[in-house]
């Protein structure tokens, strides 16, 4: 417990260990024309998503002939929880009034005959999800856009309240770990699963900036506090007692959050799914973050300036 | 001010309470009417459909704020006539009108209904493309291109509207001198004044009457129409069909949109399942919350369970505010709420630890539980504001599903800081001065962690 600073090489190591693999796949997104790495909802790349359930059970790739077969090679049917199947395709009827086209569910009427014929009728039918390509387009800037601010938006309040650039900077280091570690979780999963993300993974990541936060203050705070208190002593051992001081707290913290996420993995269906596991991933990265990356990084600056100072120290009297 | 603190908790108390359990309360909304007190869930709980249209722009005329609102007005009738309880029609950024409609079971009508620009255009159509009709030999004279008939798409973008049915003051079924069923208008006096000015200068020239980019009827100017008085003549030899008249006339009237709409995204939820996704989130919700007030209870002892009647007054107080907002709550709002929850406590465990350290260094449970309060204060403060940083992010720049969230989280955030401190520290101040309350175990403290030295010392 006294050696987390004394430790911190081997703490930054395993944050890299990591978060390199999932980088590796966030990058590969773009690399690979999306073949490999984060998948997207329709959220982000526009379509229409068919949710249903068939009288009797049928393979995908019937169901993915068939309403190929109907028009639409370019569907993708999956097999989500309790018997339901999606199936989906590009944007489908959605109206525009200024070119007059209007086909008002007709073409997912065909599709939705297409399927009947080929694999009997259907019990139930869940949710229909067209979005049109100007909607995805916003999301996919808006999501940019909201983590940059929000990570901005943290970094200003961080240097401001704790009067010191470096406060705010290391803060900012540990969140993007969590944004990266989450990130790539999802893109590892998606790659290997097929999980997808959605607009819902986007408040999930500004959840988590916030939450990681949190964690990295109360130490910051404790930090600043020994500072006074034990004026003189060696910085580093300043943080280290601070870390631990602060523990049982963010253990404490992060283990009620944790519980209450569970539960709503456990039991909870339906779109939130993938919003509570971003969370789950994020928030128990964002515990480890702060504890382990953002205050024995302010130790390796600290150090860092010192050995410079000394350096000169040392030349101008050469 | 001090002495008032309790009884203003209380009375805070027993208004949410209020507001949460009893049935049918109302509150004043605008125009005099009521608007009563419930929970409000979203399309997603309850099913429903959602549409979300972005306005076009016609040739480069651009809809303005103004135009923005009076479709959403229209598009409102519109919705009215169809009988949908608790539709939702409103404007969001600078061009967008998202409509929600709980419980609809026939979207595609609905759709269809809404979507329709009735749009009508008077487009005047240029004599050395399309041709003219000399009016003193009755000869017609071809252009480039023919004349188009009723029912034709027109696609030629060079044309330009004269004006559009927003300059129509009135409209009735009407018959003409020959007894053929037409459709009268009488314009405003803007459009009255640019038609006059055209016809008079443009005497044979054809025009196009579209409806929706479609083609009417393209008549050519037998005299100049300046009173702001016309007919539209279509259909057969004896007129328009009188449904169509009819139709026609009722879009001219109030079915207008000035500029075309296009659906950009739509999301239909049946009700059984929206149900179903429902009692599940409020299951999980509820298996959380028992956790966590289980881990409060086992970790800090009486403290655990001061912070947690702290917390069934937040979750009272965030649910009327709920009801009272409203904040209309989705699957993501619930599990908002929840996570909020987890952050009420943190609070309270920033406090209870910081407590529990002070304890083990010798002080006695009063002076420990205020000074674990004055020094968690900075921290709590802080990471709650970068909470609230991120929300107001999320609110300010989200899209509505976001935003729900945002909401939810922005509410739980400023309540918590006043549950879990002032209602907190009310009840522990009011503990501590029993004696059977002042041993250091009830707060989560074992008897080993007290250095043996001190023991007498936090006794007396």
């Amino acid at each position: 417990m006294d050696k987390i600073i004394a430790r911190k090489r081997w703490f930054f190591l395993f944050s890299l260990l990591v978060t390199i693999p999932g980088l590796f796949f966030i990058l590969a997104t773009p690399l690979s024309g999306g073949q490999v790495g984060l998948r997207f909802a329709i959220d982000f790349t526009g379509g229409t998503a068919w949710e249903f359930r068939p009288e009797t059970p049928a393979a995908t790739e019937t169901v993915r002939l068939a309403v190929a077969s109907a028009g639409h090679p370019e569907a993708i049917v999956t097999e989500v929880a309790s018997g339901f199947l999606i199936v989906k395709t590009k944007p489908l009827d959605l109206q525009d009034g200024s070119t007059g086209s209007a086909t008002a569910g007709q073409e997912l009427a065909k599709i939705r005959t297409a399927v009947v014929t080929a694999i009997g009728p259907i019990a139930e039918e869940g949710s229909v999800s067209t979005v049109g390509p100007v909607v995805s387009k916003d999301l996919t800037q808006q999501a940019a856009l909201l983590v940059v601010l929000g990570s901005i938006g943290i970094l200003l309040w961080m240097t401001y309240r704790f009067r010191n650039l470096r406060f705010g900077m290391a803060a900012l280091v540990a969140l993007l770990h969590d944004v990266i570690v989450t990130l790539g979780f999802f893109a590892i999963a998606g790659t290997v699963a097929g999980l997808e993300i959605d607009a819902l993974f986007v408040t999930a990541m500004l959840t988590i900036i916030g939450f990681s936060v949190h964690d990295t203050i109360v130490v910051f705070d404790r930090i600043r506090e020994n500072l006074v208190r034990h004026a003189g002593a060696p910085f580093g051992d300043i943080v280290n007692h601070s870390i631990v001081q602060t523990l049982g707290r963010s253990f404490n913290t992060t283990a009620t959050v944790l519980i209450t996420l569970l539960a709503l993995l456990v039991f909870a269906g339906g779109s939130i799914r993938t919003f509570v596991l971003a969370l789950f991933i994020g928030i128990l990265s964002g515990t480890y973050s702060s504890i382990f990356n953002a205050s024995p990084l302010l130790v390796w600056w600290e150090e860092r300036a010192q050995a410079r100072k000394a350096s000169a120290a040392r030349a101008r009297t050469a | 001010m001090r002495r008032a603190t309790p009884f203003l908790i209380l009375a805070v108390g027993l208004l949410a309470l209020a507001i949460d359990l009893l049935p049918n309360l109302k509150l004043p909304a605008a125009g005099g009417t009521t608007r009563p007190i419930e929970t409000k869930l979203g399309l997603d709980l309850r099913g429903g459909l959602r549409v979300e249209y972005q306005v076009q722009k016609v040739g480069d005329q651009v809809a303005t704020a103004a135009d923005v609102a009076t479709i959403r007005d229209i598009i409102e009738r519109r919705v009215n006539t169809t009988g949908v309880a608790e539709p939702l029609v409103q404007t969001q950024g600078s061009d967008r009108i998202v409509v929600e409609l709980p419980g609809v079971s026939d979207p595609d009508a609905i759709r269809a209904l809404l979507g329709t620009t009735g749009r009508l255009d008077l487009i005047p159509l240029p004599r050395d493309t399309y041709g003219y009709v000399d009016l003193a030999s009755g000869q017609t004279t071809t252009g480039v291109s023919a004349v188009p008939t009723a029912g034709t798409k027109l696609t030629d973008t060079k044309l330009k509207p004269l004006f559009s049915g927003d300059q129509i003051a009135s409209s009735n079924v009407a018959t003409d001198s020959t007894g053929r069923r037409v459709v009268a208008f009488t314009l405003k006096s803007e459009g009255a004044g640019l038609f006059a000015t055209w016809t008079k200068a443009n005497l044979g020239s054809y025009f196009a009457i579209s409806l929706d980019g479609t083609v009417v009827s393209a008549p050519y100017i037998q005299s100049a129409i300046t009173g702001g008085e016309a007919q539209i003549s279509g259909g057969g030899a004896s007129g328009f069909p009188l449904d169509e008249a009819t139709n026609l006339v009722t879009i001219l009237k109030f079915g207008s949109l000035p500029f075309p709409i296009a659906e950009i995204g739509v999301t239909s939820v049946k009700a059984t399942l929206g149900a179903a996704f429902l009692s599940q989130a409020v299951f999980a919700g509820l298996v959380g919350i028992v956790l966590v007030f289980l881990f409060m209870l086992l970790h800090y002892r009486l403290a655990g369970g001061v912070a947690n009647i702290a917390l069934l007054f937040y979750m009272l107080l965030v649910l009327a505010i709920f009801r009272v907002v409203p904040v209309t709550l989705t699957l993501a709002g619930i599990a908002g709420f929840v996570l909020s929850i987890g952050m009420a406590v943190d609070a309270n465990i920033l406090i209870f630890e910081r407590t529990k350290e002070e304890l083990r260094v010798g002080k006695r449970v009063g002076p420990a539980v205020e000074a674990g309060f004055s020094r968690a204060w900075n921290s709590i403060l802080d990471s709650n504001v970068s909470s609230l940083i991120t929300a107001f992010i999320l609110f300010y720049f989200g899209s509505s599903t976001i935003k729900g969230f945002a909401l939810v989280l922005i509410i739980g955030v400023l309540c918590s800081m006043f549950t879990a401190i002032t209602v907190t520290r009310l009840i522990l101040r009011a503990v501590i001065k029993r004696d059977r309350f002042a041993s250091p175990y009830l707060y989560g403290i074992s008897a080993g962690d007290i250095p043996a030295a001190l023991e007498g010392t936090q006794r007396g």
